[in-house]
């Protein structure tokens, strides 16, 4: 027994040995300032988060003494992580985060969010609202970074492969259904695990009957109700949706990267996501054919209903923040104003993401580059922050969670909308 | 062959067959893992059942290591495990000899809350300990997770020397008390080695337990650089989560350690559950 | 001499530390969650003192910690009654066979059981996969095509499912706790029964398997305990979901405080779990104490 004692001692040793010696190799030396950080956005070698690390770089360059950390989560788990965070009065000193009620207002009532300066950033030329989507109590308190468009990508060649010509309308997309299942595709996917998307497609469709947005703000904010017919025909037919097949089969235990693989690795006709993955097209993980033929569409139009699809779902959504109880708030300050001078240059320059801010179109931009500022252009009306993301936090969990109920089969139509609409009264007292 | 024994044989064949399907059952989860975890991340989506790798890409664990922190990561994990496993050990043992083989007033009530322990789900503390801990500047520390992981195993692992204090003679005390020997000297050089089975029990489930530990470590800690092994795979969400054979790389490389652990101490492992169940 | 069995400070100094530990890492923590139970909080910001309006809410009107209620019992039924069996068989045909061959399969059954949570779920996860895991393939390999279930978000087959990867890894732990009761059985019983004539199955049922009744009723603890105790598997896999079909109390109490905002509701949720637990176990004991004092009474 004293002989296995002894080799399992050893191979302890052994194996603590081989790590520390790794560990050590790592080790800083010397004082310097440490910056925290945190995002959402994990792949640093590519896309937006290689953009980041770029900008990192330069910060370095003009601030020797500084070091930057950055921890990065998929979306949810990063907004439960900071939550953690602020309770544990441990905040990062920067951070990426969202311009939402739900999401900022919490920080900024417990006083964790550095008040900014309106004309400090006004020229850095921001579209128009986007910095007004974070002004809370007459204050700013981020800056956006992004411009968010709710749109389809899609997979030309997969499209090709089953006969199918991009889609108009959702009813063509349900007649594709059968074509694209007989060459082994799924029609589209979204991440329904999260929940947040079939929220924004709820919205969305809801404009596509009744042709306008303001129904949402209003459910909200009570002066109609999620029960109204407009409602109740959206949630009818998304369900009908489902039923039908469009989606991918597990839909509500796909998570944001999972559905965005899907995509990628060419499995699936259609994406529904955000403008901010237009980073799709230049990212090295996939390969060369899917990202040739990428492209992106407009929101489709339900026939016989109001909307058209230059209506937009739209809002200013991703933002940075700065720490108010942050050590080295000064250097924060000044690390966000760098991001907000160079950001929409090296993100648009490698196609990263759609800024908050003005660029210039390019002769290389991608295909779904120069489509997203066609799109963006020619906007006729937008809707500003979804139905989501402008009631409480526990507004917002219980509307992901009714749909994906919804989208489960699990309740009815007539159902969904009476505990949404008792969620948003519950929300508005 | 008599008609007896064509019975006895096909008798022995099914038996063979059922035991067979359990042993697949139990085993096949995780060969299938490693087996696709030496192919690349597009052979899991080929037609076949099961894919052998036949140009096996060691090159995947090799990013399992880099990408899944795995140095970091086990540091982490061996610098709580090993003193929460020493400590859990020590105090388990030290309680189960007070209440057993000594005498004081309020030993039933010192053995009943250690059998409290056993009754309380983990989960309950999550939410209180994020703001106990936090108040005690315990939150994302390892001396926090290391605290939380032995009081949750003193009463499993005091139950089982408890079982085996119970048996031993008092003439082991007695006569060391005559010959003047104190407790400090009694307890390690013979009572313990009596008890030698059950540390090598309680060490090996205790240490098993602890590194394989994920949801206190997902709440206490905030830090990339405190977190433990069972992260490594979490890891690969999001953006990684289509390196599929990297990933299956990974959950192999954290899988194994255990298993090593199971493979050469299972005696232990065994001769605990027998101390615990069957006697206790 | 009965001093030095009595010496204070020797008492103190052994028991002392692992009293403290638990009350501290363990005791008082509930007491925190009690007192937060009572309270309306985000998780920063000030809290708002609500008084039992947590609980009405709780116990009169939330389904889902019901439906979590029901999963656990489910649970419970499916390891006592269907995981139990199968290891008591297992465990009685190793005994029977040659030492080498018991260990070996021994061990191999036992490999789940050593696993961390954290592997076993995302393992189960990826044979689960829709698109590329292994029990679709193999469902359309033996012909069934164009199978696709979704098994952990159809809401026919995610239940089952997130309780298949509970029982899995399970097993090996009752499999163990059964075979080393059954190595305890003296050979003389079962020599005396076969020369009253028993058979197999009298010889199991009526003798050995009351004989081994409390090894079974610390199976069948463990297996309430650790029924109550789901939460990593789910929290890795479903989150409780379709809707919440594959919720257990734990993964709902961490939902409502780290997801919702909900801390003092999940508090409750946390106050009432423990309570559930607490009585459960004693309330098992209890009936086995009942049936083995009974047996005892009987002569064995």
């Amino acid at each position: 027994m004293y002989r296995k004692i002894g080799l399992f001692a050893l191979m302890l040793i052994l194996a603590t040995t081989v790590v520390f010696a790794q560990g050590a190799k790592e080790s800083g030396k010397g004082e310097t300032v440490v910056l925290r950080m945190g995002d959402n956005i994990p792949d640093r070698s590519t896309g937006w988060g290689a953009v980041i690390e770029r900008i990192n770089k330069e910060f370095i360059e003009m601030h020797p003494e500084v070091k930057i950390t950055t921890e990065s989560y998929q979306d949810q788990a990063w907004q439960e992580k900071v939550k953690i965070y602020a309770t544990a009065n441990q905040l990062p000193d920067v951070m990426k985060y969202w311009s939402f009620s739900t999401l900022l207002q919490p920080l900024v009532d417990g006083k964790f969010v550095e008040p900014l300066h309106m004309d400090t950033f006004k020229q850095y030329g921001y579209m128009a609202g986007a910095l007004e989507g974070n002004v809370y109590n007459g204050q700013l308190y981020g800056i956006p970074v992004s411009a968010d468009l709710w749109v389809i990508y899609v997979n030309k060649a997969l499209f090709e492969k089953a006969g199918v010509p991009l889609p108009q309308s959702w009813e063509d997309i349900v007649a594709s259904v059968p074509k694209f299942k007989a060459q082994g595709i799924i029609p589209m996917v979204t991440d329904g695990k999260d929940g947040w998307p079939l929220c924004e497609m709820f919205d969305n469709i809801q404009q596509r009957f009744s042709g306008s947005f303001q129904p949402v703000a209003d459910a909200i904010e009570r002066k109609a109700r999620y029960t109204d017919d407009n409602f109740l025909q959206t949630a009818r037919y998304i369900q009908n949706l489902v039923k039908a097949g469009v989606f991918q089969s597990d839909l509500v235990t796909s998570d944001y990267g999972a559905s965005r693989n899907l995509f990628g690795q060419e499995r699936a006709a259609m994406y529904m996501m955000g403008s901010w993955e237009m980073g799709l097209a230049t990212d090295p993980n996939f390969s060369d054919s899917f990202r040739d033929n990428l492209d992106v569409i407009e929101f489709p139009v339900v026939k016989g209903g109001k909307g058209n699809s230059d209506d937009l779902l739209a809002w200013f959504g991703g933002n940075y923040i700065v720490n108010a109880k942050s050590e080295h708030k000064d250097l924060a300050l000044d690390y966000i104003e760098y991001y907000a001078k160079v950001f929409p240059a090296y993100a648009w320059e490698t196609q990263a993401t759609f800024p908050a801010q003005k660029v210039e179109a390019r002769e290389n931009d991608t295909i779904v580059a120069k489509k997203l500022l066609d799109i963006a252009a020619d906007a006729k009306t937008t809707s500003g922050t979804p139905g989501l993301d402008r009631s409480t936090t526990a507004f917002k969990e219980t509307h992901q969670d009714l749909m994906r109920r919804l989208m489960s089969n699990i309740i009815t139509p007539e159902a969904f909308v009476a505990e949404l609409d008792a969620a948003a009264e519950k929300a508005a007292k | 062959m008599t008609r007896y024994q064509t019975e006895r044989n096909a008798k022995k064949t099914l038996l063979a067959i059922f035991l067979s399907l359990f042993v697949v059952a139990q085993v096949f989860p995780l060969l299938w893992v490693a087996s696709y975890s030496l192919q690349k991340s597009g052979d899991l989506f080929g037609p076949e059942l099961l894919k052998l790798p036949v140009n096996p890409v060691w090159n995947n664990y090799v990013r399992a290591w880099f990408d899944g922190k795995i140095p970091q990561y086990l540091t982490n994990t061996l610098l709580v495990v090993i003193p929460s496993v020493t400590l859990s050990t020590v105090l388990s043992f030290s309680i189960a000899y007070a209440c057993t083989r000594m005498q004081w007033k309020l030993r039933p009530v010192a053995w009943f809350i250690i059998t409290i322990g056993l009754t309380i789900p983990i989960h309950t503390t999550l939410l209180p300990n994020f703001i106990w801990y936090n108040f005690f500047g315990l939150i994302d520390t390892r001396i926090g997770l290391i605290i939380s992981y032995v009081a949750f195993s003193i009463s499993f692992n005091a139950i089982i020397f408890s079982g085996l204090l119970t048996g031993l003679p008092y003439s082991m005390e007695e006569s060391a008390f005559l010959d003047g020997a104190k407790y400090r000297h009694i307890l390690p050089s013979i009572i313990a080695p009596m008890a030698a089975t059950g540390f090598a029990t309680v060490g090996v489930q205790t240490f098993l337990n602890h590194w394989n530990e994920f949801i206190m470590a997902n709440t206490y800690l905030m830090s990339e650089a405190k977190r433990t092994l069972p992260f490594s795979i979490i890891r690969f969400q999001g953006q990684y989560s289509s390196d599929y054979a990297v990933q299956f790389a990974c959950m192999t490389l954290v899988a194994l350690p255990p298993l090593l652990l199971y493979f050469i101490f299972n005696r232990w492992i065994v001769a605990g559950i027998t101390a615990g169940a069957v006697k206790g | 001499m009965k001093n030095l069995f009595s010496d204070k400070k020797t008492i103190a100094l052994l028991s002392v530390p692992s009293i403290v530990i638990i009350a501290f890492a363990i005791l008082a923590p509930l007491v925190v969650s009690l007192y937060f139970s009572f309270m309306e909080w985000s998780g920063f910001g000030a809290a708002t003192f609500i008084g039992t309006d947590n609980y009405r809410e709780l116990i009169l009107h939330d389904g889902t910690f019901y439906r979590a209620l029901l999963n656990t019992f489910l649970l419970m039924l499916v390891t006592i009654f269907l995981q139990n069996p199968f290891a008591f068989v297992i465990a009685a045909i190793l005994t029977k066979l040659k030492d080498a061959t018991s260990r070996f399969l021994r061990t191999i059954y036992f490999i789940p059981a050593t696993l961390s949570l954290v592997v076993v779920t995302k393992l189960w996860v990826s044979i689960f996969n829709p698109s590329y895991g292994f029990l679709n393939k193999l469902l359309q390999g033996i012909g069934f095509q164009n199978v696709q279930i979704a098994w952990l978000s159809n809401p026919k087959t995610a239940l089952g499912s997130v309780i298949w990867i509970m029982v899995w890894q399970g097993f090996g732990w009752a499999l163990l706790f059964y075979y080393s009761g059954l190595m305890t059985v003296p050979k003389e019983l079962e020599e005396a029964a076969k020369v009253d004539g028993a058979n197999k199955f009298q010889l199991y049922t009526k003798i050995i398997v009351p004989y081994m009744l409390p090894v079974i009723q610390s199976v069948v603890v463990i297996d309430v305990v650790s029924s109550l105790k789901q939460m990593e598997m789910v929290y890795l896999s479903t989150e409780g979901g379709p809707g919440d079909l594959t919720q257990f109390i734990a993964v709902y109490l961490y939902q409502k405080a780290f997801r919702y905002s909900e801390y003092g509701y999940g508090n409750a949720i946390s106050v009432i779990f423990v309570v559930l637990a607490v009585f459960l176990t004693v309330f098992i004991q209890r009936i086995f104490s009942e049936r083995s004092a009974g047996k005892k009474r009987v002569g064995a």
